[in-house]
């Protein structure tokens, strides 16, 4: 069962990002009353760039893209996708490690690269994941001292018997404060500061072509769930609804089931960042930084307070 | 797309990936300027064709070249296209590339554009409307379907001709060759 699912998760999570992909530039494209492209444009896209010929910069170029994919994919093995968890240890704390592997491993190619916008580009993705990490170790710890535990399959099982976390009193800051951080994550707007594409070129991947940009376009798939599923997996109580299912409960449905109601309840939170995204203006990189190091850490702290004096 | 199309796709995913998904840098050196902007905004949403504007010529596939082009901004076009990944295709848009249009009896207006790089297709009419973009984009998918829209190949085949006319332009070009010469 757990080398099945060594296969199948990070199956399910390319093909949710590319289908989150997808709907967003359908959604985007709705609202400004256009027709849109089709679903499945990004997979087409991405077919493009592995067919075209790719030009290389230089080992260090090839040997970090492939990092931050690298980075990704080790990243949904720890993640409990409904009830398929290929690794049940580390929990949050290999999230904490793992989360820096994918900005870093673009910033290894990027650099390598010597495009100036590129440069711009990395120190933008640098300065945005180190300012939207401490709201996030907050939002952690705060979880974490809850729970009493590391485990995310922990921590959804308990969800499962008491309720979603976001619904407890205790853990509704933080829950603010992720959802708050998450357009960052997910580097949408207001936080496009990275790939932005009018004023710095598309940023670190402005070098891309080929199967860098395929690999490239994989990875950010690959993040935006990672980001979205920790905060299903965390606060929205992973693949459990209201306990309706509990009597399929060690059927191979259930399993089904479970991995379906969670790629739902994602798909509901994704599409609220695409209405976020579609509204808003993008940010410079100070208003960013002092956004996200004022609101969301703060909300974060006073969380983590609440969540001690509690215990 | 079609469900006849599920064939072509299994036969050749590289081909009708490269016809249904154009990343496109625009190159605006005139009036053609006006007409980009409502194509891919949503009057006319170009995307729904697979068409989006990219950033970098590193990322792109279809280059246009919209209005006249001037002895200056032809270099510019040059280091442009030869940084295109292959397979790479060019439109012309508007009459001034075609024969130089209005600027015929310019002297720093290029007459012919097809002498410093391959041109795959032209659009003709001073301005073309914006729907004439989209009639051009599907006569190119028709084009890359009969393998005619070969004008990376032409590129790097006559590679000295094209190097040739360049440097008769310019006079020492300072970039060096992207393709080295058959015979040395």
């Amino acid at each position: 069962m757990n080398i099945i699912a060594i296969f199948i998760s990070p199956l399910i999570a390319l093909i949710t990002g590319m289908f989150f992909l997808g709907i967003s530039r359908k959604i985007m494209a709705r609202l400004q009353w256009r027709y849109g492209p089709p679903v499945i444009q990004p997979v087409i896209d991405v077919i493009r760039s592995f067919s075209q010929m790719s030009i290389s910069h230089g080992s260090l170029f090839d040997f970090g893209i492939i990092l931050s994919l690298t980075g990704s994919f080790v990243l949904i093995l720890f993640l409990p996708i409904g009830e398929l968890c290929p690794l049940t240890s580390g929990g949050l704390i290999a999230f904490i490690y793992l989360m820096l592997l994918g900005p870093f491993g673009l910033a290894l190619s990027g650099a390598i690269a010597a495009n100036p916008n590129s440069s711009i580009g990395i120190s933008r993705k640098f300065l945005l994941s180190l300012s939207y990490e401490i709201p996030m170790l907050l939002v952690f710890l705060s979880v974490m001292t809850y729970y009493g535990t590391i485990s995310l399959v922990d921590i959804v099982k308990i969800q499962a018997s008491s309720g979603w976390a976001i619904g407890s009193w205790t853990l509704v800051l933080p829950g603010i404060a992720y959802f708050l951080i998450l357009p960052a994550i997910l580097g949408v707007r207001p936080f496009e500061v990275v790939k932005a594409s009018q004023e710095i070129s598309s940023g670190p991947i402005a070098e891309f072509g080929g199967k860098h940009l395929a690999f490239s376009t994989l990875q950010h798939a690959l993040h935006m769930f990672v980001g979205l599923a920790l905060f299903v997996d965390i606060f929205l109580g992973g693949w459990t609804l209201f306990g309706l299912l509990d009597f399929l409960s060690g059927t191979a449905w259930f399993v089904i089931l479970g991995i379906i109601i969670f790629l739902l309840k994602m798909t509901v939170v994704f599409v609220i960042e695409i209405f976020i995204n579609a509204v808003y203006p993008r940010y410079r990189i100070e208003q960013a930084m002092n956004y996200l190091l004022k609101w969301p850490t703060l909300i974060s702290f006073i969380g983590l307070i609440i969540v001690v004096l509690v215990k | 797309m079609d469900r006849n199309q599920i064939s072509k796709w299994l036969k050749n995913p590289a081909k009708m990936a490269n016809k249904y998904s154009f990343h496109v840098v625009y190159f605006c050196t005139g009036c053609g300027i006006i007409e980009i902007p409502p194509s891919i905004t949503t009057r006319w949403d170009a995307e729904r064709f697979g068409i989006i504007p990219v950033a970098t010529p590193r990322q792109a596939n279809l280059f246009l070249i919209t209005g006249y082009v001037s002895t200056k901004t032809l270099k510019a076009i040059i280091r442009t296209y030869e940084q295109m990944p292959e397979p790479k295709y060019t439109v012309a848009f508007g009459s001034c590339p075609i024969n130089g249009g209005m600027y015929y009896d310019s002297y720093n207006t290029i007459k012919s554009l097809d002498k410093f790089i391959p041109v795959d297709g032209y659009i003709a009419g001073c301005m073309p409307r914006p729907e004439a973009i989209f009639i051009g984009v599907t006569h190119l998918w028709k084009l890359i379907d009969m393998d005619k829209a070969d004008g990376y190949k032409r590129y790097r085949e006559d590679y000295e001709f094209y190097r040739e006319n360049q440097e008769q332009l310019f006079g020492e070009l300072d970039w060096p060759p992207l393709f080295q010469n058959k015979e040395s």
